[in-house]
């Protein structure tokens, strides 16, 4: 297939869970904002919001204050935002478009739907009312989406290429919602295991869809920061979780490998990660610091990224 | 005014079946269809954009449901006109780049071949594959009369339209099913699989194997994007860009997952100035460095080859008959339009005192741009393109205005005629000529408009030929 095909596969389906993980983060911050404000770390969390999609920067030029409804505005429709959910439902489209005949009309129908309806909402007004329902929307297409992708594309290399896209992109959430609240939320050592602490691990959770998936994996006991540590980056069942990523992604590079029949960096290196992490259990990476562990592993996977780029789509590693 | 529905206000045959349907359909039925079908374009997203124009939105093109039809007996004469002309392009751009004959025979003055914009002087003397040079065209047809179907205009650069020919298609058979049981139709849906077989009867030189095939896009900004991807979707080969492709040692390669991959034939759509930055336009970055030498050296094939335009050229245009009966010693089957030169100063002079009665033509124009039609132009206008003529009288062309037939549209409550053309697509490969019963019939939406350019306001219609 055309390296640029690859490319445009892979960026597709990066766009797409991004628009999802920037949804789940509006949704939580929206429940905290119902919930009444008797701890001042809660007013953080719209901040955190920002910060977690790396556009904390972007928003304070813009906007110089931290203000809900700003927020809101910003991370749904603001197109200067390049991380907003439109603009990642038009940059999902726009790769897509580049390779129309990669994917089957029924895979570019659900994305250009969603690229067509977005418009719709932005045109009828926004009202911070209405925000549940369009994440709701948001969510519900981005299954849509991934669903006819799984139902109706070949199983052959460019599925593969769609699924790094995918699994990169979580990996690489997971890993900064995680190191966001670990960093930003607690003022000092003292708040860890403390009812606040466990609030906003709780909130976490929900953020990237677990909450529900946690209890059950480890039954209606306390939520613990182990716990938990080992459910978003250890665990082999959690969707969300860093390893899982990254067996998927291990998944489909061992595909590609086979298929084109050539080893490469990229390859040896996801391997490398993928046992470590394997190996791995919850207290050795308290003991690394979560933040060291997480802020290397954000590293390792954009290196990883690098590498297959240069492999793949610019063709200049063979 | 010939309407191609109505003769003196009773039904033609060919219409008989049609009409009873369309007066039968309830009110509502024909606008909730209508929905049903702008929806299904725009989800399909068969859309196309406009130039100069500051909102780059995608447009979706206009269709109206109400068929233009065919019989069987038109069609033959039409098939024998466009295939007639697409043998006559063909030997005349093979002389013109080699012996030009058809100069020393005095048929054509040379300065309209040497001085024209659109010859390329880099490919004197190339013998391209097969002797084809514009493998796929699009003949623009109008109809005045029941006996007369005149042409308009030949495109063998990278005429665009048979997407809309094939999908139109598709959208009628999914609304009105029950019309094609009851009817005999033609079928469009083989253009595809005609078009790679022709491709690939082209095959360079150094090519020894199965050729590989892919088209060459300008990229998803471009106008007819839709259509290069539905072709490439169809054809089942790659759709590339510029960026894709690289050549080494005069061989073109495409990048892939895999290394480099030999690329024999390039059904190119974009234009011989951006195909390669180091033999034509140096500030293209959609072109592929060295892609040029790559097809002299007879290691890929570019369709069409480059410097085929002169063969549409308006200018080149009024000589048509002359060409055919030079190289096929034959009559043309399809007459051309009456054609005043204002490079001659007699024609200037006759343009110039009846300007408005004719349509004003730039001789490199296109797509409707630069365009004059005296009967319902301004005075402001008028007399402004009489001083463009006067300036550069070699760069227009005008000719009467023609009365295009019409065939209803359906409107809010009622049926209306508006003016059609039709562009059937002639493939001619090595030693075969195919073409589709078919072509795209454009519609003047605007009620007595002669323009039916989609890029002005045009729209397009399913084109049925009836099979007796």
């Amino acid at each position: 297939m055309l390296s640029r095909t690859a490319e445009n596969l892979y960026w597709t389906a990066r766009y797409v869970e991004r628009a999802d993980s920037i949804a789940r983060l509006l949704e939580v911050a929206y429940r905290i904002h119902l919930i009444p404000n008797t701890h001042e770390g809660y007013m953080n969390e719209w901040e955190s919001i920002l910060q977690a999609s790396g556009i904390k920067e972007e928003y304070l030029t813009k906007y110089k204050e931290i203000n809900k409804d700003k927020i809101e505005y910003f991370l749904l429709f603001d197109e200067t935002n390049g991380s907003c959910i439109k603009s990642c439902i038009m940059n999902a489209r726009a790769n897509l478009k580049m390779v129309r005949t990669a994917v089957t009309l029924e895979v570019w129908n659900t994305v250009n739907s969603w690229y067509h309806d977005i418009g719709k909402y932005e045109k009828e007004k926004y009202n911070s009312k209405d925000l549940p329902e369009i994440l709701d929307w948001v969510k519900r297409q981005v299954n849509l989406i991934k669903g006819t992708i799984d139902n109706t594309q070949l199983i052959n290399d460019g599925f593969d290429f769609i699924r790094l896209g995918l699994y990169f992109e979580r990996a690489d959430f997971t890993a900064r919602i995680i190191d966001v609240k670990y960093f930003i939320l607690l003022p000092s050592s003292s708040y860890i295991g403390s009812q606040v602490d466990n609030f906003q691990w709780s909130l976490m959770l929900r953020s990237v869809s677990s909450y529900r998936g946690f209890k059950w994996a480890y039954g209606n006991s306390d939520i613990d920061y182990k716990k938990i540590i080992d459910f978003l980056i250890l665990s082999s069942i959690c969707p969300r979780s860093i390893f899982f990523a990254i067996d998927k992604i291990h998944h489909h590079m061992n595909r590609l490998v086979k298929y084109y029949n050539s080893s490469n960096k990229a390859h040896k290196k996801i391997q490398t990660i993928y046992k470590g992490l394997r190996k791995s259990n919850a207290d050795q990476i308290i003991e690394f610091g979560l933040h060291e562990f997480l802020t290397k592993f954000i590293d390792d996977i954009s290196a990883i990224y690098n590498d297959l780029e240069n492999v793949y789509f610019l063709g200049t590693d063979k | 005014m010939y309407n191609e529905a109505f003769d003196k206000k009773k039904i033609r045959k060919p219409y008989s079946n049609i009409m009873t349907w369309a007066n039968s359909l309830p009110q509502n039925t024909v606008i909730k269809k209508k929905l049903q079908a702008e929806n299904l374009f725009k989800k399909i997203g068969i859309t196309f954009s406009v130039y100069n124009n500051f909102d780059s939105a995608e447009r979706l093109i206009p269709f109206d449901m109400f068929p233009r039809i065919i019989t069987r007996m038109e069609w033959m004469k039409i098939q024998d006109g466009v295939t007639q002309r697409a043998l006559a392009i063909n030997a005349f751009l093979r002389d013109i780049y080699n012996k030009c004959e058809i100069v020393k025979a005095k048929k054509i003055p040379g300065y309209l071949i040497y001085k024209n914009p659109a010859y390329e002087i880099k490919m004197i003397g190339f013998k391209v594959p097969n002797n084809i040079y514009s493998p796929i065209i699009g003949t623009d047809i109008i109809r005045t009369d029941e006996k007369s179907f005149k042409v308009l205009e030949d495109n063998c650069r990278t005429p665009s339209g048979v997407s809309y020919m094939i999908e139109n298609r598709e959208i009628m058979m999914r609304m009105f099913p029950e019309l094609f049981q009851q009817l005999n139709i033609e079928p469009v849906e083989n253009y595809s699989s005609y078009l790679l077989d022709i491709l690939k009867s082209l095959a360079p030189k150094k090519c020894d194997k199965d050729p590989k095939v892919v088209i060459l896009t300008p990229g998803p900004l471009n106008s007819a994007y839709y259509e290069h991807s539905f072709l490439a979707d169809t054809m089942g080969i790659e759709l590339v860009q510029g960026t894709d492709l690289v050549v080494e040692n005069n061989v073109t390669y495409m990048r892939t997952t895999k290394g480099k991959e030999r690329v024999d034939i390039i059904y190119r759509r974009i234009d011989d100035d951006f195909i390669d930055p180091l033999s034509f336009n140096q500030s293209s970055v959609i072109g592929v460095p060295g892609l040029f030498d790559s097809y002299r050296s007879g290691n890929v094939n570019i369709c069409s080859a480059p410097g085929s335009g002169i063969a549409d050229d308006k200018a080149i245009y009024s000589y048509m008959p002359e060409i055919i009966r030079f190289y096929l010693g034959q009559e043309p089957i399809l007459p051309s339009i009456k054609t005043w030169r204002c490079g001659s100063e007699k024609d200037k002079n006759y343009v110039l005192s009846n300007l408005e009665k004719l349509v004003i033509k730039e001789v490199h124009g296109s797509g409707g741009y630069g365009m004059l039609i005296g009967n319902s132009a301004s005075k402001a206008k008028i007399n402004l393109f009489a001083k463009k003529i006067k300036l550069n009288p070699e760069n227009y062309i005008a000719q009467p205005i023609l009365d295009l037939s019409t065939v209803p549209i359906f409107k809010k409550d009622s049926l209306s005629p508006r003016h059609v053309d039709l562009r059937p697509f002639t493939l001619i490969g090595n030693r075969k000529i195919k073409l589709v019963a078919g072509g795209l019939t454009r519609v003047a939406l605007k009620d007595g408009s002669l323009v039916v350019n989609s890029s002005q306001g045009g729209g397009v219609k399913d084109t049925w030929v009836l099979r007796d």
